[in-house]
């Protein structure tokens, strides 16, 4: 029928009408249209990611309050649907993959509106309830104000141990601020607090955004589109360096809780239900807790278990990047014609020998799928692993 | 009130139902002082303030009459009815303060400094917390009033009912909006000869000022009556024109009403928009007080003198040119050559957008500088006023000031890209790579002397006896059955023992709570003892470390509180049905775990307190 088609063809059409996809077409020497090749762009793009420099340490206790700007500028209609629609699901993607990444971390909400900065949710680790209370009140009012925001967190943060790394992310839309005070005091307060601020824009670039980001050792970006937005933030979802005179060393004290046992009932100290079973024994206090990482509400102990630890480890020894392999050499032949990881031919089109990359240590070959796979979700190279 | 005492006509009852006496109350710092008007009368009342307990008051709104009740420590109430509420506040506030000042001596030992000045007000939400959640006052009554806690630490860990958080934290302030008033354009309304301007209540006025409006044949339109239905403080105008605001404190009330007054200034603004500049002037000689909103601002330009005398010399000032500034006849670049001709005396009706605009942008930059939020537009006046002279004499002297200024120069002066880029110097990670230790680890199992513990096999072993048995089953095949009848029987019973066991706790119904099924006064009594014993646990846990006396004090008092709930559960788990005690055992298991925890802790501590005070020179066991 005609309205299934006109659905099913829509998407090409608006790619068609709004972006100009024929632009993306590049012809070759002889004239003849070359095909889209979007893998060697990912490749690209991901190599430009990865840095591999000297160990530095990181922040992998991290306190983030993101700030979301609802003033009326978020209404705006140029990322489609609406700027709040798409801040909203992206913000949503990045908790998800922030608490993937850092595990031991938390993350609080403010919201700007009407010119005041209102907190929707405190500093916690589980993202569902953020989530919930941000799709929650999703309409833009008023003015936005930086400094309220920023003197806001700043409050909240302040309550946070020594240990943790205390970082803001705003997300702005409006193109001015309208504050109570003077904005550069609460810029100095802020970086004599050690609050890394970084600033995601989406309409123009602003001075005082940017000023904010170059006192407090933050990043400050514009997004053009609503991909470009995605990338930019899930870019601080890895712990970001720490500034050494911000980082200090402390002793943690963490407890491992003992999965209870099936037959067990408790009344657990979370809901004030009785649970039976799945559940977790903090094992100084023996109060039951429900999931983890969390903090035990009895006698306040960080309760983690050792893959979260490992998760939040593997950012301090990354893998060290393959390198590139040229397409016309000798050692190409003798290794065999496909990829370790995957098992899928390395030729590309014709059977002529394709892009591949390989690792220093164990000298295997890996296709660029599963060369930014290894680096970015599993953190261990599988020809390194084998040799063993 | 004369500093340190209240006065006031009240009368007194010694009970609710008493018709009361009248006199006067005098209220001191150190007492309390009731004279009737009878002399006769011999309900004449000396309290001293230490004797006051506490104080209890009727709210205002409430259809009953402004009393002020207060209790001694003897027990006795004290019942005063005022003739209106500001008075019964007043007495009562000052009473608090008494109370607070009294309270304090005594008290400073023994209480830590986190106590607060506890307002009627936190007070009142203390009250309502504890009548609406009878857990609550059940927790409350149980531990405070048997004090195992005091009142303070048991609100201590419930901040966020009292909403304190919110309380203390700040108040924002909103900046002052960047939209200007001239951004409001009047609807004319041809037919009727109205001007309608709608305004909104953070600029001006929350409602439809409806000018109406009368054609006069010489002069043009003229205003007739305005109407106001309800207002809002006018700070942006206040701010930035001080000639209205000069003017509305010396004409409002006294010559005209706020009424008259705002329509005057709307006749003015109208009168700019036109650009008419002959109406105006001819309005201006009419009018005095419209002629004062016409001209250009006398107060203003005389702050503009004085600034720009302090002006940082290396300030370009022809960029100024569309300011007030021009105005001033000594200052300002005048376009080269080529003037229009205007007519002199009409040129002081002429307002340009640029003037509108800088002004506005001044006077956002400089933030709100008043805290009032009233509603009277006079107050507002008032206290941007007192403002501006502070600032004034505050300018006027020199030191400090100078001193900002050339600060502030020398932070403008620096060229931002000639500087050196901020690189905030990363910390380097020295650690080991954690994979090196499983490695050694591992080569230690390798090399480790086999036989010691024989029924642990290393990798290689294990290797090679998974090896052995696909080899012999590639021979042989598959047994059939494959696993001996014997052992699948085994491993069948004990599963169905272990789930039909889980079944008979969750029940039929999983989706029925387990605590429904038990009788409803097992029920509560078991979550009133699981909620005690966390109040006390958490308390208990939260002094650790031990580090004054009165952490030890509370400690010891938690302890005993906790043993008395162990011996509590015991209790419950005699006295209950036997069909059920197996179940509440199981409740109550993990329960007695966590204050077995708990005083572990408690004993160790103590031990190791013990050990460090009497001995230092007896390490490690020596007799």
């Amino acid at each position: 029928d005609e309205d299934d088609e006109d659905e099913g063809i829509g998407e090409w059409e608006r790619a068609y009408v709004d972006d100009r996809s024929w632009e993306e077409l590049q012809e070759d020497e002889s004239g003849l249209l070359r095909p889209i090749d979007n893998s060697a762009i990912y490749h690209a793009q991901y190599r430009r990611r990865l840095r591999a420099g000297t160990r530095i340490q990181k922040g992998l206790i991290r306190y983030l309050y993101i700030v979301i700007d609802f003033s009326r500028a978020a209404a705006e209609t140029d990322f489609r649907p609406s700027r709040i629609a798409v801040m909203a699901k992206h913000v949503e993607a990045f908790i998800r993959e922030f608490f993937d990444q850092n595990p031991l971390s938390q993350v609080g909400l403010v919201s700007i509106k009407n010119g005041v900065a209102h907190t929707l949710t405190d500093l916690g680790g589980s993202p569902e309830t953020h989530i919930k209370e941000l799709m929650g009140k999703l309409e833009a009012l008023g003015d936005s104000s930086l400094q309220n925001a920023l003197e806001l967190v700043n409050e909240h943060l302040s309550q946070v141990p020594s240990y943790g790394h205390r970082e803001v992310l705003i997300l702005y839309s409006a193109l001015c601020t309208c504050d109570p005070g003077d904005i550069m005091d609460t810029i100095q307060k802020c970086k004599k607090s050690k609050l890394r601020c970084s600033v995601i824009g989406l309409s123009a670039e602003m001075f005082i955004c940017k000023h904010l980001c170059q006192e407090t050792g933050g990043l400050y970006s514009v997004a053009v589109d609503e991909v470009h937005l995605k990338d930019l933030l899930l870019e601080h979802a890895p712990p970001p360096p720490a500034i050494a005179e911000f980082a200090i060393s402390n002793l943690i004290k963490m407890g491992f809780p003992q999965r209870a046992a099936e037959g067990s009932m408790a009344i657990c100290s979370c809901h004030k239900e009785v649970k039976i079973g799945a559940g977790y024994m903090c094992p100084r206090c023996k109060a039951r807790v429900c999931d983890l990482p969390t903090e035990c509400t009895i006698c306040g102990l960080t309760l983690v278990s050792s893959p979260h630890l490992a998760r939040s480890y593997h950012h301090l020894f990354p893998i060290a990047p393959f390198d590139e392999v040229p397409a016309l050499s000798d050692s190409r032949k003798d290794l065999g014609k496909s990829c370790f990881g995957c098992q899928q031919s390395l030729n590309g089109a014709g059977n002529k020998p394709g892009p591949c990359v390989t690792c220093r240590k164990c000298k295997h070959y890996f296709c660029l799928d599963c060369d930014i796979y290894i680096h970015e979700s599993l953190h261990n190279c599988p020809g390194c692993e084998s040799i063993h | 009130m004369a500093g340190g005492q209240v006065e006031k006509r009240v009368k007194y009852k010694s009970s609710v139902k008493d018709p009361g006496t009248s006199g006067f109350l005098r209220i001191k710092e150190a007492m309390l002082l009731f004279v009737p008007d009878d002399p006769k009368s011999d309900s004449k009342l000396k309290v001293q303030t230490q004797n006051i307990k506490s104080q209890k008051y009727t709210k205002e709104g409430s259809q009953k009459p402004a009393w002020l009740n207060l209790t001694n420590k003897q027990g006795r109430s004290h019942i005063f009815e005022f003739g209106n509420y500001p008075d019964m506040h007043a007495c009562r506030d000052f009473i608090t303060k008494a109370l607070a000042k009294c309270e304090e001596e005594p008290n400073k030992p023994a209480v830590p400094a986190s106590t607060e000045q506890l307002s009627i007000r936190e007070l009142e939400l203390r009250f309502k917390l504890l009548k609406e959640n009878s857990e609550l006052q059940r927790l409350h009554k149980q531990f405070v009033e048997s004090k195992v806690l005091t009142e303070d630490e048991f609100w201590a860990t419930r901040k966020k009912l009292l909403g304190k958080d919110s309380i203390r934290k700040s108040k924002q302030q909103l900046g002052l909006k960047s939209m200007m008033v001239s951004g409001i354009k009047p609807s004319t309304d041809g037919r009727t000869n109205r001007v309608t301007f709608n305004l909104t209540p953070e600029i001006i006025f929350q409602s439809q000022v409806v000018i109406y409006w009368v054609r006069n044949p010489l002069i043009g339109v003229q205003v007739a009556s305005c109407a106001l239905t309800y207002r809002a403080p006018c700070e942006t105008i206040f701010a930035e024109k001080p000639a209205v605001r000069q003017a509305f404190i010396s004409y409002v009330p006294s010559k005209m009403t706020e009424k008259d007054f705002w329509t005057k200034y709307f006749r003015a603004e109208y009168l700019y928009s036109t650009k008419n500049t002959a109406v105006a002037a001819a309005e201006a000689a009419e009018d005095e007080e419209l002629a004062v909103f016409l001209k250009p601002d006398e107060i203003l330009a005389r702050e503009t003198r004085q600034k720009i005398r302090r002006v940082d010399p290396t300030l370009d000032m022809e960029a100024d040119e569309g300011d007030d500034y021009t105005h001033l006849m000594d200052h300002g670049i005048q376009r080269d050559g080529t003037r229009d001709v205007v007519e002199p005396q009409n040129e002081q009706f002429k307002r340009s957008l640029l003037q509108d605009l800088n002004r506005h942008a001044a006077v956002v930059l400089e933030g709100r500088s008043i805290d009032v939020d009233s509603e009277d537009t006079r107050i507002v006046a008032e206290a941007l006023t007192r403002v501006k002279q502070v600032s004034k004499a505050d300018g006027e002297t020199g030191k400090d000031a100078n001193q900002e200024r050339l600060e502030r120069m020398s932070r403008v002066a620096g060229m931002e890209d000639l500087q050196a880029p901020q690189n905030f110097p990363l910390a380097p990670l020295s650690i080991k790579d954690p994979r090196d230790y499983f490695e050694s680890q591992q080569g230690n199992v390798l090399n480790a002397p086999r036989g010691t513990k024989g029924l642990k096999r290393n990798v290689h072993e294990a290797f090679g006896l998974l090896k052995e048995s696909i080899v012999e089953i590639r021979a042989r095949g598959l047994s059939d059955p494959l696993i001996k009848p014997e052992v699948s029987f085994e491993v069948f019973s004990s599963l169905t023992r272990t789930i039909s066991t889980a079944k008979n706790i969750i029940g039929k119904n999983p989706r029925e709570s387990f605590l429904d099924r038990l009788p409803k006064s097992t029920k509560d009594e078991v979550l009133h003892h699981w909620t005690s014993i966390q109040e006390l646990l958490r308390h208990f846990w939260s002094s650790y470390p031990i580090t004054t006396t009165y952490l030890h004090t509370k400690v010891g008092k938690l302890k005993d509180a906790m043993s008395n709930t162990y011996s509590k559960l015991e209790a419950m788990k005699e006295s209950v049905q036997s069909d059920l005690r197996h179940q509440i055992s199981l409740l109550v298991r993990p329960m007695q775990q966590a204050l077995d925890a708990a005083f572990q802790h408690y004993e160790a501590d103590l031990q190791r307190r013990t050990a460090k005070s009497s001995g230092g020179e007896r390490p490690n066991g020596y007799v």
